[in-house]
């Protein structure tokens, strides 16, 4: 038999970059003749490996693992063993590393998801004046406070949750767990809830347009952690599409209860398709991990056991945060006349643009962190480098504020032609500190993004607790601890996010 | 202590681990084990005597939560020290480099994890500049910012042992050098246990192959394969004992600096009581293949040959037995569409795993194997003890393994594969003698009792303070002389 007999025994060059461990970088071996007759021609077909090899020894290993032994150097090129010859290459063939491929980038997302976001949060605001009707009488604002207060906070733990389990690449635990957190919410929610008609003189509606709006935060956090956005256009179809046509047809009285209809299917589609959907991803076969025996091979997680003591200790500053985002929010709110156009303009102003925007504070988050990335693999000094962060920082936050302002006016714009509200000038300092609101809520996002989650959290409450003093003030006080909330969070975001330790990832 | 393998892995080192544990009842085991991260199972059932384990995870949080909150934390001598060793590969740096490493030790056992001390923007800008420096009218590619943080990052994963309180017992055995050899190094600085190393393969060797294929820029491989590089000598330097797997590592562990004199090579071992002779072979010539399914085994170049041997004896056949590792089902996917293309896909069939290993044997008339990389592979000395003649690839340990009982040819090479495996199968009465002479030589050399014999006796002279003694004949140590290459003494 020779090897010209063979079918498939080319020798033939390819570059080590391409191969795997174990595949040949050249198949030199294969017949005593292919094999190079000098070192030159040996330093030719180990070009790539000596060009980005950091020293002798790495061309050693490489040799041996194409199959040259101490011997066979000896017999063919006259050196006394592997080392020697890899010491000689190491010489001959200058440094020229290959730059490794590019890996792919993380955070390229697409731009339609930060804005359905911003849209699925801010669709919602269109409901509340259908259900005019439902909300009339006494402490009616107390209950939506109460609802948001609980469906922020739980929200924002679950999503916290929701998403650790997910970056554990566990999709079937995080299912269960936001099934589990959601019916969790809902008993809170309806606790809050039966505790504020307690001491509160409300209606049964309120109560039941309030469960109603929590319920859909609730199950709406939770389609989004699983990446069900499209279906939560679904759930919000009917309550959106049936408000929207009363609003148009001018609330015809004889359509109220329709209306109503509408707006009740949005949270009960809400919750069936978050608890459908979760007991689906909850359902499915255990994938890899086929060893786990007992504990769960990444969460550590006992069988049965949903999360642990210090997991649900991680979550209390997102459920603080939660809190403390929809008290920033909603307190001014109390503090206006009810039934005046300043206060009237201030709650649309407090719920729609801002909600909105939520998408653009998505969007500008991921701008900034493929911004600092970029800037990570291009400068050499850390002092550019944390310049240029904190140039890209201001840009995304001035970026923010643009976006922002630009919606504000579009919902003044769009309510002013419809007759919902009556804009007035007066109301421009209360819209300017909704404005710094969104923007120390955006900043809150990035800093709790890069990991500093304690210290959004304190300047927030402190900021809740000074307009709580001083709601004697009104809109001007708001302004002022607005605007002071964003220009300390803007400081401590500069003076942290120049670090080039916080950006890698 | 361990690195990745014992109690969480399946695989060679795992099993020696599980059969020195067993062998020995008369010796209390503590065990360290290096993880990724705190979370993968146990999959071994740990004897009795192993009295407690110590999980040392390198990624995840730091250990013990609190960093060190010494005022101006991590000196920056200490740093600088650090990262100027590790950018200069002198055999003096490496010394430097061990007494940084040692003050690291020291520093973190007085004030905390060294976490907060090594990732920071201070190590992050002192290795910038040291970088800058070094790469100043330099061609290549100079370093980034990213670079910097990517390799500061790496060196406090790589050094998150220092920050464990080190373990008390009357000998660290270290069943790797690198990382895993780290635990052991802080119990001798701190409570002067003396270290016995034990490598299969050759840490360093594989740390550059893994490298091979690095996502990093040449700059921090540079940085870290330097880190392993002084971190192996010093763990050389520092060992009282090396015990390698076989005589072939000893070129690698020579050439880093260890002491000639403290190096003992110790062959893993099989117990006989498992691999009784075989009787009989099967009706139809079969070639047995047992092993995981994953490039480093190099079934390619087994099917290449088997392919060369199918042409010449049509009813040969060639059984493969074994899985691939996680992550490795596409190379079996690649050697099935091979099987295919080379028209063996009929008689060369992948068997998936066996329920005992010794049916595998029983399934061939001769057993191969084709790793372009082993230490010493169980799979050849099971094979032999079962009295299986065998043709094997010129890489690691084998030809200690295999003296003059089978077949050796160079790896890659299916020319000469086919051509050995012809001659085994072509002459039965070859095929028995040598069968007979492997089954020998493994009773001989290479059962369980003789290894733990040794770790026995070397333990005991470790424990007493005794140098252990290493001048003894090593079984393969004549197949090394001479200037003729193993194929061609076997063909």
């Amino acid at each position: 038999m020779s090897a010209s007999t063979l079918p498939v025994q080319r020798p033939h060059r390819s570059h080590a970059r391409g191969n795997d461990i174990g595949q040949p970088i050249m198949t030199a071996a294969q017949s005593e003749d292919s094999r190079p007759r000098d070192v030159e021609e040996l330093c030719e077909q180990f070009t790539v490996v000596c060009e980005s090899a950091v020293d002798a020894l790495e061309i050693s290993s490489a040799l041996e693992f194409e199959g040259w032994s101490d011997q066979a150097v000896r017999k063919r090129y006259g050196v006394s063993d592997v080392f020697a010859l890899a010491d000689e290459m190491y010489r001959r063939v200058p440094r020229r590393p290959a730059e490794p491929e590019p890996l792919p980038d993380p955070w390229q997302v697409s731009k339609v998801r930060p804005a359905l976001h911003g849209l699925l949060y801010g669709l919602p605001t269109v409901c509340f004046p259908a259900a005019a009707g439902l909300l009339a009488g006494p402490g009616v604002l107390s209950v939506l406070i109460v609802v948001l207060l609980t469906s922020w906070a739980m929200s924002q733990a679950l999503a916290y949750l929701g998403y650790l389990r997910l970056g554990q690449a566990d999709s079937v635990q995080a299912a269960r767990l936001l099934r589990a957190g959601l019916a969790a919410g809902l008993l809170a929610l309806a606790l809050a809830l039966a505790a504020a008609a307690l001491v509160l003189p409300v209606r049964a509606p309120a109560v039941v347009f309030g469960m109603g709006l929590g319920a859909y935060m609730l199950g709406a956090s939770v389609l989004m952690v699983l990446g069900a956005e499209r279906l939560l256009l679904v759930v919000l179809a009917p309550g959106v599409l049936g408000a929207a046509m009363f609003l148009v047809l001018g609330r015809p009285p004889r359509l109220e209860h329709a209306a109503w209809g509408a707006l009740a299917a949005t949270p009960l589609l809400a919750l069936g398709l978050a608890v459908a959907r979760a007991s689906r991803d909850a359902g499915r076969p255990r994938l890899g991990f086929g060893l786990g025996r007992g504990r769960h091979a990444r969460t550590g997680l006992a069988p049965g056991q949903l999360l642990v003591a210090a997991e649900l200790r991680g979550a209390l500053p997102s459920a603080g945060f939660g809190l403390l985002a929809a008290g920033l929010l909603v307190f001014p709110v109390t503090t206006g006349t009810p039934g005046h156009a300043v206060a009237n303009t201030g709650a649309l102003l407090a719920s729609l643009p801002l909600a909105l925007s939520m998408g653009a504070a998505e969007w500008m988050l991921i701008w900034f962190r493929r911004r600092t990335q970029r800037l990570l693999r291009t400068t050499r000094e850390l002092r550019t480098f944390a310049t240029r962060a904190r140039l890209a920082l201001l840009a995304a936050l001035l970026q923010y504020l643009a976006a922002t302002l630009l919606l504000t006016a579009g919902v003044i714009v769009v309510a002013a032609r419809t007759r919902l509200v009556h804009p007035h000038w007066a109301a421009a300092p209360q819209v300017a500190a909704y404005v710094a609101l969104g923007g120390a809520m955006f900043l809150a996002l990035l800093l709790q993004a890069f990991g500093s989650r304690i210290f959004p959290l304190v300047a927030c409450a402190a900021t809740l607790a000074f307009e709580v003093a001083y709601r004697g003030l009104g809109v001007s006080g708001q302004f002022v601890a607005c605007t002071e909330l964003l220009l300390v969070l803007l400081g401590y975001a500069a003076l942290a996010l120049g670090s080039a330790m916080r950006h890698a990832c | 202590m361990t690195e990745g393998t014992y109690p969480y892995g399946f695989g060679g080192v795992s099993v020696w681990c599980d059969q020195l544990i067993r062998g020995m009842p008369g010796y209390d085991f503590h065990l360290v084990c290096l993880v990724a991260t705190q979370a993968e199972p146990v999959v071994w059932s740990l004897p009795d005597n192993v009295i407690s384990m110590v999980k040392v995870p390198l990624w995840g949080t730091p250990p013990t939560g609190a960093a060190a909150r010494r005022r101006g934390g991590l000196p920056l001598r200490l740093l600088r020290q650090l990262i100027e060793t590790l950018l200069d590969s002198s055999a003096d740096a490496q010394g430097r480099f061990g007494c940084a490493l040692r003050e690291l030790f020291e520093y973190s056992s007085r004030y905390g994890n060294l976490s907060a001390g090594l990732a920071s923007d201070r190590a992050v800008r002192l290795l910038s500049e040291a970088w800058r420096e070094r790469w100043a009218g330099s061609e290549q590619p100079a370093p980034t910012m990213h670079d910097a943080v990517t390799a500061m990052q790496l060196l406090d994963h790589c050094l998150r042992p220092l920050s464990y309180a080190p373990v008390r017992a009357d000998i660290g055995h270290a069943v790797t050098n690198g990382l895993g050899l780290l635990p052991a190094l802080t119990a001798k600085w701190q409570h002067g246990m003396p270290v016995l190393v034990t490598e299969h393969g050759v840490y360093l060797r594989e740390q550059y192959l893994q490298n091979r294929r690095s996502p990093y820029r040449w700059p921090v491989k540079a940085l870290y394969l330097g880190f392993m590089r002084h971190l192996c000598a010093v763990g050389y330097r520092e060992a009282e004992t090396i015990t390698p797997g076989n005589v072939y590592n000893r070129r690698w562990e020579e050439r880093l600096g260890a002491d000639p004199s403290r190096i003992r090579t110790v062959y893993n071992g099989v117990d006989p009581a498992n691999f009784p002779a075989l009787t009989g072979e099967p009706e139809v010539p079969t070639i047995s293949w047992v092993g995981r399914v994953d490039p480093i085994k190099d079934v390619e170049t087994l099917l290449r040959a088997f392919c060369l041997v199918h042409r010449e004896m049509p009813e040969a056949r060639l059984r493969l037995f074994g899985s691939p590792p996680k992550g490795r089902e596409p190379y079996l996917q690649r050697c099935r569409a091979l099987a295919t293309d080379l028209g063996i896909g009929e008689v060369a069939t992948f068997e998936g795993r066996v329920e005992n290993i010794r049916d595998a044997y029983d399934a061939g008339a001769i057993v191969v194997l084709s790793s372009v990389s082993e230490g010493f592979p169980y799979s050849l000395i099971e094979a032999m003890t079962c009295g299986r003649t065998c043709v094997a690839t010129d890489v690691g340990g084998v030809t200690e393994a295999v003296g003059d009982t089978g077949l050796v040819v160079p790896p890659r090479s299916p020319v000469l594969m086919a051509r050995a495996c012809l001659t085994l199968l072509r002459d039965a009465g070859l095929r028995q003698r040598l069968g007979a002479a492997a089954r020998a030589r493994a009773l001989e050399h290479f059962t369980v009792d003789e290894a733990i014999n040794t770790f026995d006796e070397i333990y005991s002279f470790l424990g007493s303070g005794h140098p252990v003694p290493t001048a003894y004949v090593e079984p393969g140590a004549d197949d090394q002389s001479g200037d003729k290459l193993p194929w061609e003494t076997a063909g």
